[in-house]
């Protein structure tokens, strides 16, 4: 039976692969878009939670600014996840083995169960608190596990690079 | 002169702390991409908003306005955390051309974007009188912003 991580050793060892990560202009270029691709993303979605703990725009609707906001993290999201899987390409079989990488990939598991859960639950009611300043405490728990899951995956992705020097 | 400042910069005892430990340097880094983050989504919403293509339902400069803790907060944050990590190789940024093309864009994207903030909130809450300008001054401001973050990658390769 394939292992994970014969599969990545395959990986790594294709062309596509080992031009990425032998390229000086590549790989940094990829890297940069991918960061300013979480950038985006992290930095939209901030502004819901925020608002979420009442702490900016307090007197807009809820509603109004997930449904001008989340479209950018989407799009945000869709470069950071094209960018990341060029970038894991590129690293395999070293990634494999990084105990930071395998962090970030759990944390973006459990930052993508948070807005499911939220939108599941709390959010349906979103017309009952839409307008209100102080939002349900569900509503404020999903927006502080939103901003800590991602501070954690910005401080996981950046620490793959120092475990693999 | 910059360079005596440099030198001088390089002597001090914060230098050394910066130069000295892995995980200072590391931890600093990780609170300037943290304010990037904060700084970069907000500032990509209100570019958005002066063109035209998201937050349509609210005036641009009331959004411009409500979103200024985190542009301009974000701002003072990369500048405080972006200068203890100048400070971790003074000389050695000195040196090093990404970081000047860096600053360049940095100084010119600031000043274009929040003299574009500034301009278009004196026109208050009506539609913008100069439309095109407005969303040319966007277009420039999102693709300076754009620049400043890739040529900052570019320092740890330079």
């Amino acid at each position: 039976m394939p292992s994970l991580i014969s599969f990545c050793e395959w990986v790594s060892s294709t062309p596509f692969s080992i031009a990425i990560h032998k390229s000086p202009i590549y790989f940094p270029v990829i890297e940069g878009i991918h960061t300013l691709g979480i950038t985006a993303v992290v930095g939209t979605i901030a502004v819901l939670d925020l608002r979420l703990l009442g702490l900016i725009m307090k007197r807009r609707p809820v509603s109004s600014i997930a449904r001008e906001v989340l479209p950018w993290t989407w799009a945000g999201f869709a470069v950071m996840f094209i960018t990341g899987i060029l970038l894991s390409i590129a690293e395999a079989a070293t990634n494999y083995y990084n105990w930071a990488f395998r962090i970030k990939l759990i944390l973006l598991l459990l930052v993508g169960l948070n807005p499911l859960i939220f939108h599941l639950t709390v959010y349906r009611k979103v017309n009952s608190w839409d307008v209100s300043n102080v939002t349900p405490v569900r509503a404020r728990a999903a927006a502080i596990c939103s901003l800590v899951l991602w501070t954690g995956i910005i401080v996981a992705g950046r620490l793959i690079a120092y475990v693999n020097m | 002169m910059f360079l005596i400042f440099c030198h001088w910069l390089a002597r001090t005892g914060i230098s050394h702390i910066m130069r000295d430990s892995t995980y200072d340097f590391a931890i600093v880094e990780v609170g300037h991409l943290l304010a990037l983050a904060i700084f970069g989504g907000a500032v990509l919403l209100v570019d958005l908003r002066f063109l035209g293509v998201a937050f349509k339902s609210q005036p641009a400069p009331e959004l411009a306005r409500e979103l200024l803790p985190l542009t301009g907060g974000g701002v003072v944050a990369m500048l405080l955390t972006g200068f203890f990590l100048f400070l971790g190789g003074p000389l050695r940024y000195y040196h090093n051309p990404a970081f000047d093309l860096k600053i360049l864009l940095f100084v010119l994207a600031l000043v274009g974007h929040f003299a574009l903030q500034i301009g278009v909130c004196k026109q208050g809450d009506e539609e913008a009188k100069y439309p095109l300008l407005v969303k040319a001054a966007a277009v420039l401001s999102l693709l300076l912003w754009f620049s400043v973050g890739l040529a900052g990658r570019a320092i740890g390769y330079v």
